[in-house]
């Protein structure tokens, strides 16, 4: 006689074990938001007492908020993007792009203005670039991206010319740095407000819904008749134009371009949106997530140069956060769906 | 740019009729234009090719108010063409579609759900991460004044619908994905009906629902009939054509091979048109086998338990039997049989194979203990959809047929093999290297029967073998399943196929809600009926529950994400969904 019901190992039924069972339900049932938020204050609460001093003082702390605000903003396009069951892994390069061009423009002396705009107009290209071929050209979203990755950055390098352009004025530092309420710089609470208007449009607007059925069941969206590649361009091109954004923030905080600008923070801001509870398998996933999930990815680094951890640790502890976070969000999926899931 | 999005939505949405409505119109209520009878949709001459092939030629049909018209036809007859060309997701070739009498073209799925056609397909295609009340109206949400979601008026429009269709509002709460197929059925319905359709397909509703949810479904058909919609059906059970259509049509090859305008139907005459040749008459006596077994049990399953999905299972199959669990859907059949195939881990109870315990851990290891598993699901669990038909027949046994040193894959070999089981099973190929996603249905589930074949196997699970395949090719199945068990095999075929357990079975054990509850010998003595009623008890008890449901005596509860009817009189009353 041969016992067959000893060990569990993963990938059984979700019911044999009414522990595990119970576990996974309550993953799935409780709000993924609400622990985010209670890890986030536990880790506030552990850095206070560790090195209080050195993290609520007010030079951390504003440029903590700032590097969380330069993630936050593409990370609400990404999380869109991510929930259509797409990717965008060229973000980081795309900044590179913007972030020379807006350079040349001011090295040739146009309106302070004009070149915030000309900055935003070039993110939103790169984005309806990307955009428009994964919806008509029916590319892999990361393979496209990778391809457009390794365009932007030739761009980069070829307007550059081996030489950083240092010609920034001190008003676009002024605005996204220095401008403060507290400690609070006022770019913070720009990314705060585009996290509130963003998640009003994807929970109560007509798109929002299109957005969320789009990546939940493209076939069922396109036989419903769904304007699916208007959906992918849009969203794409949100997250450039985002992008953009985040790259006058990243220049104003560092008045330097350089061939380097903007290289891998694709996967921080990736790391926001999954570590924010956006499913990789898409249909799910909220803006609120990109920002919470930026904090936590911020305060990790920050909690790590204040503990002197050496840097190429901070880029493990990032590259687990990425896979801890999709890992996450496919047990959740299994919770919710049951046995379902399973097969 | 978020703005840019809206104006994308707003041309589409003001389009819609009866945005402002609050679902107190009758289900169906949207064919005003003509009354009972009148003819609604055409089709005339109408026809498609695929390459060579002819999928629809000349196809005269038309769909009529407050009627119920079936579409009959083998596998390959042109119906999924057909529901395509009407859905606007392909093209007609030749010929013409009208609507209320004037031509019209039907250009994308956009334009099938602007003039009011609607489709519900045996999978329903639904959005299983939103909500219920979102997946009613994704395509045409209601808005309040500033263009919001409007979300109470949705809840309060497809509550008074769900009312009127039997089905509890307590679901429009759930995520779409924690509802059974069933559920997913009605509120896609109910979501045609939101839509305003006026005409709504049925490809083959029931063929994954239970008796009770059969039931509802044909309560909700009737229903929609009466309130002035066209309903195109499309069923391989002859029964249903009987207890629910008005008029049937009867395709062969692409051709309309005969249309049947009153009841009662000819049901013989149908079975002849659609396999274009003389059968055997329909619903003849079952063919007495072999009483019980011969010779000691190959397979003995002892105390075979996982719940909630079976429980306590014992039962013996010996070699040269052909074993059938018959039951409703969701019995616990399938992952009686998966636990066996060492797909599921079963949480007690032993399995002996010619006396040996055998303990499968997976597939694999069941294999190489001989045993076989045709899978329910063929799409997701049968065939490797991009391979060639002899990959996906060698599929199981490439070790066996690798040259000895270099380990390349012997042509021949492959040739040898595919050859045979094109011969033996009669499939119909354009040649071995064609891929297995230009066969049809049947001839899918011929190639992965064929799998199995080259296999060296003493026992094969079969679960639901002919499922959605044409009667010429299910008849065929019927004569190998008989063969393999002759040739000294012994073959356990799981069944929610009345006639067909009665065709192929030695002996017939009934599972009901993860027990077997009755043992019959296929012998002559065994009365169908009686069958039946121990397999559908289940239903019983089911309506009771449901009407505890409505009276407010019971709660549906959410269980490890598998959706739960408690009734408040028995607790231990589970039925058990999610299947």
């Amino acid at each position: 006689m041969t016992d067959i019901g000893i060990a569990l190992p993963k990938g059984v039924s979700p019911d044999s074990s009414p522990a595990s069972s119970r576990v996974r339900h309550m993953l799935g049932r409780i709000e993924y938001e609400g622990y985010l938020a209670g890890v986030i204050v536990v880790m506030a609460i552990v850095l206070t007492f560790t090195v209080g001093s050195a993290f609520w003082g007010s030079t951390n702390l504003s440029g903590l908020l700032l590097d969380v605000a330069i993630d936050t903003v593409p990370a609400i396009g990404m999380t869109l993007v991510i929930v259509t069951g797409g990717i965008d892994v060229s973000i980081g390069s795309l900044v590179g792009v913007v972030a020379v061009v807006i350079g040349l423009s001011f090295e040739a002396h146009l309106p302070f203005v004009l070149v915030l705009l000309i900055g935003i107009v070039v993110g939103i290209g790169g984005g309806l670039v990307n955009g428009a071929i994964v919806a008509w050209g029916r590319v892999p979203p990361i393979i496209v991206t990778l391809g457009t990755l390794s365009v932007f950055e030739a761009i980069t390098y070829q307007l550059l010319g081996g030489v950083w352009i240092s010609t920034i004025p001190a008003e676009l530092t002024q605005i996204v740095v220095l401008d403060r309420l507290g400690p609070v710089p006022y770019s913070f609470i720009v990314a705060v407000a585009l996290v509130a208007v963003f998640s009003y449009i994807m929970a109560r607007r007509p798109i929002g819904l299109k957005i969320y059925a789009t990546g939940d069941n493209p076939e069922a969206a396109r036989t419903a008749g769904l304007p699916i590649r208007r959906i992918q361009l849009f969203v794409y091109a949100l997250l450039g134009g985002l992008t953009a954004i985040a790259a006058l923030m990243t220049v104003g905080q560092s008045p330097l371009v350089m061939p380097t600008t903007g290289q891998d923070f694709e996967l921080t801001v990736i790391a926001a949106a999954v570590v924010g509870g956006t499913n990789i398998l898409g249909g799910e996933g909220k803006v609120i997530g990109g920002l919470l999930g930026a904090l936590l990815v911020e305060m990790v680094e920050d909690a790590a140069i204040l503990y002197h951890v050496n840097s190429f640790y901070q880029q493990i502890v990032l590259g687990a956060m990425i896979v801890a976070g999709v890992a996450i969000g496919v047990a959740r999926r299994r919770a919710r769906l049951g046995a379902k899931a399973e097969r | 740019m978020a703005a840019e999005g809206h104006r994308g939505e707003g041309g589409e949405l003001t389009a819609r009729p009866g945005a402002d409505e609050t679902g107190t119109r009758p289900p169906g209520g949207g064919g005003t234009a003509g009354g009972v009878g009148a003819p609604f949709a055409r089709l005339v001459g109408v026809s498609k090719s695929f390459g060579s092939t002819r999928a629809l030629s000349d196809v005269d049909v038309t769909f009529a108010r407050g009627r119920v018209h079936a579409i009959a036809g083998e596998n390959g007859a042109g119906k999924s063409t057909l529901i395509k060309i009407l859905m606007g997701v392909l093209q007609p070739d030749h010929g013409r579609i009208e609507v209320d009498g004037s031509p019209t073209a039907i250009a994308s799925p956009a334009a099938a759900r602007a003039l009011g056609f609607a489709a519900v397909f045996q999978e329903p295609l639904v959005y299983p991460h939103l909500g219920v009340l979102e997946n009613i109206f994704v395509a045409g949400p209601e808005r309040s004044r500033l263009g919001d979601l409007d979300r109470p008026a949705m809840r309060r429009r497809a509550a008074a619908l769900f009312e009127q269709l039997e089905v509890d509002t307590a679901l429009l709460d759930r995520r779409m994905g924690e509802l059974r197929l069933g559920h997913q059925q009605l509120v896609l319905i109910a979501k045609a009906l939101i839509e305003d359709a006026k005409l709504i397909i049925f490809d083959e509703p029931t063929s994954i629902l239970s008796g009770a949810e059969t039931a509802q479904l044909f309560r909700v058909i009737q229903r929609l009939r009466s309130g002035g919609s066209a309903i195109v059906y499309i069923s391989h059970r002859f029964e249903e054509l009987e207890a629910i259509a008005d008029s049937v049509t009867v395709l062969t090859d692409g051709r309309v091979a005969g249309a049947f305008e009153a009841r009662p139907f000819d049901l013989d005459a149908i079975v002849r048109l659609m396999s274009g040749r003389e059968t055997r008459g329909y619903g003849a006596a079952p063919a007495a086998h072999r009483a019980g077994t011969t010779g000691p049990p190959l397979l003995e399953v002892e105390g075979f338990t996982l719940r909630p999905y079976f429980e306590d299972v014992s039962w013996r199959v010996s070699r040269g039997e052909v074993l059938c669990f018959y039951g409703q859907v969701g019995a616990g059949r399938t992952e009686m049989a998966k636990a066996l195939f060492g797909d599921l881990r079963p949480t007690a109870g032993t399995v002996r194979m010619e006396g040996k315990p055998l303990a499968a851990r997976s597939p694999r290891q069941a294999i190489r203990a001989g045993v076989g598993y045709l899978p329910e699901d063929r799409k997701a669990e049968g065939i490797f959809a991009t391979q060639a038909i002899s990959e996906n027949i060698v599929a199981t046994v490439l070790g066996r047929i690798v040259a000895r040193l270099a380990r390349y894959v012997r042509r021949s070999e492959v040739r040898n093999l595919t050859d045979s089981q094109r011969e033996a099973l009669q499939i119909k190929m354009a040649g071995p290297s064609a891929p297995i996603s230009s066969l049809s249905g049947g001839g899918q589930q011929k190639v992965i029967l064929g799998r199995w074949m080259v296999e060296r196997l003493k026992l094969l699970v079969l679960d639901e073998p002919t499922r959605g395949i044409d009667v010429m090719t299910k008849a065929q199945f019927h004569e190998i399943i008989r063969q393999l068990a002759e040739e000294g095999l012994a073959v356990v075929v799981i069944s929610s196929d009345l006639p067909e357990v009665f065709e192929v079975a030695d002996r017939i054990l009934v599972m009901r809600r993860g027990r077997i509850v009755a043992e019959f010998a296929n012998d002559g003595t065994a009365p169908p009926e009686e069958v039946l009623r121990q397999a559908v008890a289940l239903d019983q008890a089911d309506a009771g529950a449901r009407g505890a449901s409505a009276n407010g005596n019971g709660t549906i509860v959410d269980v490890g994400g598998v959706s739960v009817l408690v009734p408040s009189g028995d607790p231990e009353e589970k039925e058990v969904t999610g299947q």
